[in-house]
């Protein structure tokens, strides 16, 4: 191998974990922290479900966001190789860049925003202005849009659900308890179908797609059973006990704060390592391969710096933003997580990089329009809008600057 | 927060510190401290114990000071972004009807205390049977505001809703036998108007009025609550 591959190899895993590191303190403990706030699981025990289901949808639904960015934002075709390598180094650090600086700044930013604005500076400046994908970056953008409000919507039927069909009836303990584990079988299949369909997975147990649908029903079945046992014995204490069904969801949202650490590892791995494993197969072979699989220690390598972000630094975060957030209660909690994991999952599936904390914050805004909610502030909604103008400009010039000055150093 | 914890946490954005509601069933505590207090001290004075009463006007207002800081404080954390599941306008109304309450009872307490009338001892029942229908309607009102908490926790079910408009409709009740003794306090007192001093007849009156206000307050309360919930 080319000694200098191995060094820009090394650069950019470099970087990749940073990225890695950076998602994992600031995304990932913001979506957990619904769950800590509703005090379904300490900050500590959402550090290690994050740590573990993170890296598992890193490594299994992670690949579908990652070919979407090595390859789809930018023509990679028309850029020779040395380029097309410096300008994913590039690429990769502003995005790092301005991840870093924004949470100084405290700026609702999103991670996919400032990787797929990178990447389209450095398209613009290496191959001009056709270079870049524009119908591909229209419908990413499109989806930035529509993630948060599918999060919405979502969250918005989950919680109208439980109000119709738990606090609505006469003895609401009664319904939460045949609701309840209705629904986190429901959680469970989806769950265990993104496991299993089309997934590295399925590939090396030749799974078939009507199979893994069948495994899943399975699960759902066992979930819901363990789910019913489990809430057997729970009574109400007296009339209209709304305590103990937030009792209930407590012990539902445990599952569901899985779903979301699983969903944000599906999803925001490929911003992290998506432009390094753009740049592995010139690296390996000396020529571009679209059809490279993801090495699996890429996945890795990005699933371990998300999980170590969230060790690190994320339960601080997680601490201090599951505190401000205390009004959120569990059946809220559970219709935030249900309804954001949800869409970053679908998301993932298509190979759609999204925000997973814009579209926590659209579960939210989703349960205060189903009354759910004391209060909810809407300027963060600004804040965002913000963000999204100020990401991919900033993200671009950066990364055209950071090519320019890798350009001449090495070219 | 420390200025050294710097995190992009756009979710905790979304949320305050101190919700709407718990300030409001705050506030009303602060009401129940109030009339508690102002109850027991009419009842005395209705009787012509003077004792203590300075004393109870004095608490008054330091409770009434206390719940205008609350008021304040929701009112100045409602900005125009802030989602509610209830009609903000109409929120702040109930509010503003609720910390009424606290305003005439402090008026009361100190009216009362400037000016040391005896209540004729033919009256004296008729009265404190009105300052028990004034307190009752209050404490009417006080379960009407609680249940605000089911009613959120629920996302205003109907069946709560319903419960709700059982609390506003005893308040309702109450307030209107509170009128009726009211009129039956003025009657007795013009019965007796040859007996009386002029400047009796005046505070006398005056007295009545005072007390009635504050159901009046506490069915407005009701009334904006009952708004505040509609579909």
């Amino acid at each position: 191998m080319d000694p200098f591959f191995l060094l820009i190899l090394g650069g950019g895993s470099a970087v990749a974990f940073y990225m890695a590191w950076s998602i994992g303190a600031n995304d990932v403990a913001n979506s957990m922290s619904t769950a800590v706030g509703a005090k379904a699981i300490t900050h500590k025990q959402a550090v290690v479900i994050a740590g573990v289901l993170v890296f598992l949808g890193a490594v299994l639904v992670g690949p579908n966001v990652t070919e979407t960015i090595k390859s789809e934002i930018i023509k990679v075709d028309i850029i020779p190789l040395n380029i097309l390598v410096i300008g994913f180094i590039s690429a990769l650090l502003a995005a790092a860049i301005w991840a870093t600086l924004s949470t100084w700044k405290e700026m609702p930013i999103s991670t996919t925003h400032s990787i797929i604005g990178a990447l389209m500076g450095f398209g613009i400046i290496a191959g001009g202005v056709s270079s870049v994908n524009w119908m591909k970056i229209g419908s990413v953008a499109a989806s930035w849009v529509l993630s948060p409000v599918f999060g919405c919507i979502l969250a918005f039927i989950v919680f109208k659900i439980i109000v119709k069909l738990i606090f609505a009836k006469e003895n609401p303990v009664k319904s939460a308890r045949v609701v309840g584990p209705i629904i986190i079988g429901a959680t469970a299949f989806l769950i265990s179908a993104s496991f299993l369909l089309k997934t590295p997975l399925s590939k090396n147990f030749e799974i078939t797609n009507v199979q893994a649908l069948l495994i899943s029903l399975i699960v759902a079945v066992v979930i819901s059973i363990i789910g019913i046992f489990l809430l057997r014995k729970i009574q109400a204490k007296k009339e209209e006990d709304y305590s103990t069904v937030e009792n209930i969801f407590r012990k539902l949202q445990v599952i569901t704060s899985c779903y979301v650490a699983f969903s944000i590892g599906a999803n925001d791995v490929a911003n992290a390592i998506g432009p390094v494993a753009g740049i592995i197969p010139i690296a390996e072979t000396g020529e571009l391969n679209f059809t490279a699989p993801i090495p699996v220690w890429l996945l890795a390598l990005g699933g371990v710096g998300i999980a170590i972000g969230a060790l690190t630094w994320g339960r601080k975060v997680m601490k201090t933003v599951g505190t401000r957030i205390t009004s959120l209660t569990n059946t809220r909690g559970f219709s935030v997580d249900f309804g954001a994991a949800t869409t970053v999952l679908v998301a993932s599936k298509l190979g759609m990089p999204v925000s997973t904390s814009h579209t926590v914050v659209g579960a939210v805004i989703g349960v205060g329009l189903a009354r759910g909610l004391e209060a909810v502030d809407l300027s963060v909604i600004k804040k965002i809008i913000l963000s999204w103008l100020l990401t991919l400009p900033i993200a671009a010039v950066t990364c055209i600057g950071i090519f320019l000055c890798l350009r001449m150093l090495i070219g | 927060m420390k200025k050294d914890d710097h995190f992009r946490a756009p979710v905790s954005d979304t949320f305050r510190r101190k919700t709407p509601f718990i300030q409001l069933v705050e506030h009303m505590c602060k009401v129940r401290e109030g009339i508690g207090i102002l109850e027991q001290g009419l009842i005395n004075y209705y009787k012509g114990e003077y004792k203590d009463f300075t004393d109870i006007a004095k608490k008054i207002s330091k409770i009434e000071h206390e719940a205008d800081i609350i008021k304040g404080n929701i009112r100045n954390h409602l900005p125009s972004s802030l989602l509610m599941p209830v009609d903000k306008g109409k929120f702040l109304w109930a509010l503003r009807e609720q910390d009424a309450i606290l305003d005439h009872a402090e008026n009361l307490a100190e009216m009362l205390d400037m000016r040391h009338t005896k209540i004729p001892k033919e009256l004296q029942k008729v009265f404190i049977e009105h300052a028990d229908l004034v307190m009752d309607t209050v404490k009417a009102m006080e379960e009407a505001v609680c249940n605000i908490r089911d009613l959120v926790e629920t996302g205003f079910v109907k069946r709560e809703r319903e419960q709700t408009k059982e609390f506003i409709y005893k308040v309702h009740e109450l307030e209107w036998k509170a009128d009726k003794k009211k009129y039956e306090m003025n009657k007795g007192i013009y019965k007796l108007e040859k007996k009386l001093k002029p400047m009796d007849v005046y505070h006398l009156l005056k007295i009545t009025h005072w007390v009635d206000e504050i159901a009046d307050h506490a069915e407005n309360v009701a009334d904006w609550l009952r708004s505040m919930i509609a579909k």
